[in-house]
């Protein structure tokens, strides 16, 4: 909101600087976003001074030394001064020693080419003053001399841009923010004296200029009061309202319009004019608009209204949507003699839906929705009434008709001065307490307990707890000066979520693998799910309402972030190709959709360009390392798992070169290999790119178990190695995994350690949908050294077992 | 016969010298000390040596066979030398540099979030994770924050659509799902599970539907401080911001509170900091969170015993807090991941 400095200092005396201003405003919880400053600033030591001789400088044509008289308290004063458009007997603004101009230039006293000068004449834009630039400023009408010149260049003005927080309605207008101020420096506010004038009586009723007023919605209207003031001339408006209008940047319109205008930035109150001419029937009904009932509004758009609004009407049609904006067809216009002056008090839910609904916010629906003081509403009315009969004349008819009432207002909240000192943790003594609130207009009644009984202004709505009081004792005691302390801190028995520790546990992993981590958004666009997870429904991780094309989906994996990640890389030439991520991905999981924590890493052999040595990359058994150690760190050892091959239409990874973990009853699932060669082609990445994604439940994540120690055997083992001869498609995993059941069985007293490939052929020798798995089989007891007699037995029974419990045979 | 073995050691050593490979060291073994060998010969030839010679010849013979044995060693250890040399190829030049292989580094926002996190657990708070996807009533409602207000449209709030099922985010009602716009929900759940005494932070996701540019993001992480306890002052919120930012900005850095409005806490306070380190920023005071006394109708909301508990509640911005710590003008460099720019975090 935009406040004229010139204009608060109608209500409160203001010496201090724009500056010192900003910084009280900001402290008072009013942050100003910018602040302008316009004309002659508030300047020390530069007065008013008339030339009263010109010599030429001995060693410069274009400088003339001056004598300048300032008047009797400074005397004269010799100047050298570059200008030539001033004469012998001109007035002129002078810039003494200690002056600091507008943009900080001070003035000393130095010498010019020699020639000693104690000051500066100045010209219009050296002061901020406006006008002819082009040599000195001659001031008109011989102003005394000696006089600051502030007092001869009263145009200065500064704007603050102020953000007034939703809790503070009443601030949104100029006493509101000279009372803020007020309280802040402890000075009293001039609210505006009203004339008051005597309405004619009845004259409304006499000459049929105004029948009467019917609230038929009186939800959302509970207070109208309509004035009528008869023959106004409508004209431009007086110097000093156009100039208030415009210094905060409205548009001055006319006399009777600027009055609303200024009434309402002046007292938070809107209001609106209209020619009682265009008042049919000279009645005004507050109704709720027809369904589609359609009216044009003063800004030139054709509005559809709908029964949940309420319109300003006469017997025929609406003449304003209430509290948001009048119509065309009744505003005030160069000939309008007659008005009907609406000031009212209307729901702020109501006008809050009506103005989103109608996507048009005005100053009155802002003020409106927040709320506008219940009780103020007689006052702006003579304020205005006031104005106007000042402005443009006429008289007023009636004082005033009223539908509803104002609603009673009492509010008192109890406080103990204690209890502020107990919530605030320092020390504030019971005058400070009480000090702050009488500066904010509340008034204090205490009983013979202690307890303090404070009354609300019917301003404050916001103020209704003990709590708000004590942030109103802070603000106005200074939060600034809020003291800090010793940190209380006792011991706590949690931990760091589990979350938390996983993701510091595979970040620290895979940075020591040289990935570099990175962040991508979390909405993706459709087609790009589409091509990277055609089985995953497009509408389940839609949102409602996207913001572009773009980004209309939740992530289900966080690869296609990181690819686009690796290819800028690639097309930068930044040299890296390896990354991974941490976060949060969208899933179907046992039909509904969940949030799942996720992990991913890739990492690409191309686009790096040339160097002496080549490094080695990824393989699928590298990256299925990793994936397994990342599964680890969140509890899951996935060697307990199946693992199987992807199948193409799981878009993001190449059929044959990957594989996954899939285990929605453990609440997780894993990918791992090559991603899909089309797909990474497509997104112009040179080379091929090796990933894995891990992702859980976060629910299913525990804290780790403590650590048991299992003993080992100290003694040595023994091996045996055993070709096997299996279907081509049998995972070489399944094998391993019969021969440890069968290697179990068959030693009873002694471990089987490890059985792992150590060999994988086919070819010659072996029948062509066959292929030979050779594992090998690692024995050792805990308590001795196996005897090869008891090996070779238990390894007979093995190869016993395979042959006749088994769908494979014995390679010879 | 001492002429032979002579001939014999003089011959072995220029035999033995010649041979570079393990495989004509023992042919060469083979004619000297094998058993056809030249020096065998001679010893077998021992019987025929006068009784009184022999001890004369035995000394002869061990002393040509040590020599020889000798060579041998000497030969077998280059030959060694020369198969390892093999193994290794040869010698490297270390000036040359390590092939491309870029580090491993961790993300501005997540090294500035553990900073964060691990400040605060020196003085007892521990990190809390919530979801991204929420709902009304954790997001707003429970807040405290108006069924109208404006933060809650859908030109500011991304929702989700009305049939929307999330497995595990659980809802109040029938209220909306919704992405969090603040980690502040984190805050609601944690309440209605535990039990003060209470001191937490979570850091997080969020999201507003903002158009992106050099100060906005559609995502952007938060991270949300709650702390509920018997007898909380304001001052102990002071004491807790002002701990955390000298920590985290350097030693110098001051704060201080300036009242503002949020709905979820009463009195809400901005909190501004001035550090003379900060080159960029001078000594201006600078916005960097947002704070307050958890507000009573959240406190009602979730069921905290009033009579005995209250507490206090901040958050902050951490892709503000990683532009002003490291002096970054566009908050767009988070995500576009650009390896020069990730690489001065390592």
């Amino acid at each position: 909101m935009k406040v004229s400095l010139k204009w608060l200092k109608r209500y409160v005396d203001l010496d201090e600087s724009p500056k010192e201003l900003a910084a009280s405003l900001t402290l008072l919880g009013f942050e100003v976003d910018d602040m302008e400053t316009t004309g002659v600033p508030p300047l020390e030591n530069v007065v008013v001074g008339e030339v009263l001789q010109r010599d030429q400088h001995p060693d410069a044509d274009k400088l003339g030394v001056c004598r300048v008289d300032c008047g009797p308290k400074i005397g004269e004063k010799s100047i050298v001064c570059g200008a030539s458009n001033y004469k012998v007997g001109d007035r002129v603004p002078v810039a003494l020693p200690g002056a600091e101009l507008p943009g900080g230039f001070k003035i000393k006293e130095s010498k010019l080419r020699g020639v000693p000068s104690a000051g500066m004449m100045c010209g219009a834009s050296e002061i901020g003053a406006s006008g002819d630039n082009s040599g000195l400023l001659i001031l008109d009408g011989r102003p005394e001399l000696g006089t600051p010149i502030n007092q001869v260049l009263t145009d200065s003005d500064t704007v603050f841009n102020l953000e007034v927080t939703p809790n503070r309605p009443d601030c949104l207008s100029h006493i509101g923010i000279a009372r803020e101020l007020a309280a802040w420096y402890r000075r009293d506010v001039k609210y505006p004296k009203i004339n008051n004038v005597p309405a004619k009586s009845d004259c409304a009723n006499g000459e049929g200029l105004f029948r009467g007023l019917t609230v038929d919605a009186p939800e959302d209207c509970p207070l109208y009061i309509a004035s009528v003031i008869k023959g106004v001339k409508v004209g431009p408006s007086p110097k000093w309202l156009q100039e208030a209008l415009s210094s905060i940047g409205l548009r001055p319109i006319n006399n009777v319009v600027d009055v609303t205008n200024f009434v309402m930035h002046e007292c938070g109150n809107p209001m609106h004019a209209f020619d009682a001419r265009d008042i049919e029937g000279g009645k005004i009904i507050v109704r709720n608009a027809g369904e589609g009932e359609v009216m044009n509004t003063l800004d030139g758009e054709e509005r559809k209204l709908s029964s949940r609004m309420a319109v300003i009407a006469d017997e025929s049609k609406a003449l304003a949507v209430a509290g948001v904006m009048g119509g065309q067809n009744s505003e005030v216009k160069k000939d309008t003699t007659d008005l009907v002056l609406e000031v009212a008090y209307f729901k702020p839910s109501t006008i809050r839906w009506v103005s989103k609904t109608l996507a048009l916010s005005t100053d009155s629906s802002y003020r409106f929705e927040r709320g506008v003081d219940p009780l103020s509403l007689r006052y702006a009315t003579e304020r205005a009434v006031s104005l106007i009969l000042e402005t443009a004349g006429g008289e007023l008819c009636s004082n005033g008709v009223t539908a509803g009432s104002e609603p009673a207002w009492q509010t008192e909240v109890e406080i103990t001065p204690e209890w502020i000192r107990k919530k605030s943790g320092f020390e504030i003594t019971d005058e400070e307490i009480r000090e702050a609130l009488e500066l904010l207009d509340m008034s204090i009644s205490v009983d013979g307990e202690g307890v303090w009984t404070v009354s609300i202004p019917s301003y404050r709505g916001d103020l209704y707890r003990p709590v708000d009081l004590l942030e109103e004792v802070l603000r106005i005691f200074g939060t600034d000066k809020i003291p800090g302390g010793q940190v209380r801190a006792t011991a706590t028995t949690a931990n760091d979520s589990p979350i938390t520790e996983f993701n510091r546990k595979t970040a620290s992993y895979l940075i020591g693998q040289n990935f570099a981590e990175t962040v991508t958004y979390t909405l993706r666009s459709a087609g790009e799910q589409k091509r990277w997870a055609g089985h995953v429904s497009a509408e389940e991780l839609a949102l409602l309402n996207p913001i572009s094309e773009d980004q209309t989906q939740l992530r289900h994996s966080l690869l296609p972030g990181m690819l686009e990640v690796l290819h800028l890389n690639q097309s930068r030439k930044t040299g890296a190709n390896r990354f991974f991520e941490t976060g949060r991905v969208f899933r179907e999981l046992n039909g509904k959709v969940v949030e799942m924590v996720a992990v991913a890493f890739l990492e690409c052999n191309g686009g790096t360009g040339r160097s002496w040595k080549e490094r080695s990359f990824d393989d699928f058994y590298a990256a299925k390392q990793r994936i397994k150690t990342i599964a680890g760190y969140a509890g899951i050892d996935l060697d307990k798992f199946k693992i199987r091959e992807v199948s193409d239409n799981e878009g993001a990874w190449q059929e044959g070169h990957s594989a996954a973990y899939e285990e929605p009853k453990a609440g997780f699932f894993a990918r791992v290999g090559l991603m899909s060669l089309p797909r990474v082609k497509e997104m112009d990445i040179q080379g091929e790119v090796f990933g894995g994604i891990f992702c859980y439940l976060p629910e299913r994540l525990r804290e780790p178990k403590r650590i048991k120690f299992k003993p080992f055997s100290l003694y040595p083992a023994s091996s045996r190695d055993l070709a096997l001869v299996v279907d081509k498609s049998e995972p070489a995993e399944e094998v391993v995994r019969a021969m440890c059941k069968i290697a179990s069985k068959a030693t009873r007293d002694f471990e089987v350690e490890d059985v792992s490939v150590f060999d994988v052929y086919e070819g010659v020798g072996v029948a062509e949908d066959k292929k030979s798995v050779a594992v090998s089989m690692t024995f050792r007891a805990l308590d001795r050294t196996l005897k090869d007699k008891e090996v070779n037995a238990a390894f007979d029974t093995i190869q016993n077992q395979v042959r006749e419990n088994s769908p494979y045979s014995i390679r010879d | 016969m001492e002429d032979e073995l002579n001939n014999i050691v003089e011959s072995a050593k220029q035999k033995v010298a010649a041979v570079t490979s393990r495989a004509g060291f023992e042919t060469v073994k083979a004619e000297i000390t094998g058993p056809n060998g030249a020096l065998t010969k001679v010893m077998k030839n021992m019987g025929s040596i006068a009784k009184e010679d022999r001890p004369t010849f035995g000394k002869l013979i061990n002393q040509a066979k040590t020599t020889i044995q000798g060579f041998y060693d000497d030969a077998l250890g280059a030959i060694e030398q020369a198969e390892l040399a093999a193994r290794i190829g040869p010698a490297i030049d270390p000036s040359l540099p390590s092939p491309n292989d870029p580090l491993g580094s961790q993300h501005p926002l997540t090294k500035v979030r553990e900073e964060i996190c691990s400040i605060f657990k020196q003085i007892g708070f521990t990190v809390t994770e919530g979801t991204e996807v929420e709902t009304e009533y954790y997001c707003f409602d429970a807040l405290n924050t108006p069924a109208d207000h404006p933060a809650r449209d859908l030109q500011d709030t991304f929702y989700l659509p009305s049939d929307a099922q999330f497995g595990n985010v659980s809802k109040k009602a029938d209220e909306r799902y919704l992405l969090r716009t603040h980690t502040s929900s984190v805050q609601i759940r944690t309440m209605l599970k535990e039990k003060p005494p209470l001191r937490i932070i979570s850091p997080g996701r969020c999201f507003r539907r903002d158009t992106v540019d050099a100060t906005h993001s559609a995502n952007f992480h938060q991270i949300e401080g709650l702390y509920i306890d018997e007898d909380v002052t304001v001052r102990d919120l002071k004491a807790v911001l002002d701990y955390f930012f000298e920590r985290l900005l350097g030693k110098g850095t001051t704060t201080r509170f300036r009242p503002h409005f949020f709905p979820y806490t009463e009195p809400s306070f901005e909190v501004d900091f001035s550090s003379s380190h900060l080159a960029k920023l001078g000594s201006d005071w600078v916005e960097i969170a947002g704070c307050g006394m958890v507000e009573p109708a959240v406190l009602e909301s979730v069921g905290v015993d009033q009579e005995k508990h209250s507490g206090f509640a901040f958050g902050m911005g951490i892709e503000r807090i990683a532009m002003i710590l490291y002096g970054i003008d566009d908050i767009r460099y988070f995500y576009q991941n650009d390896a020069r720019f990730l690489s001065q975090f390592a």
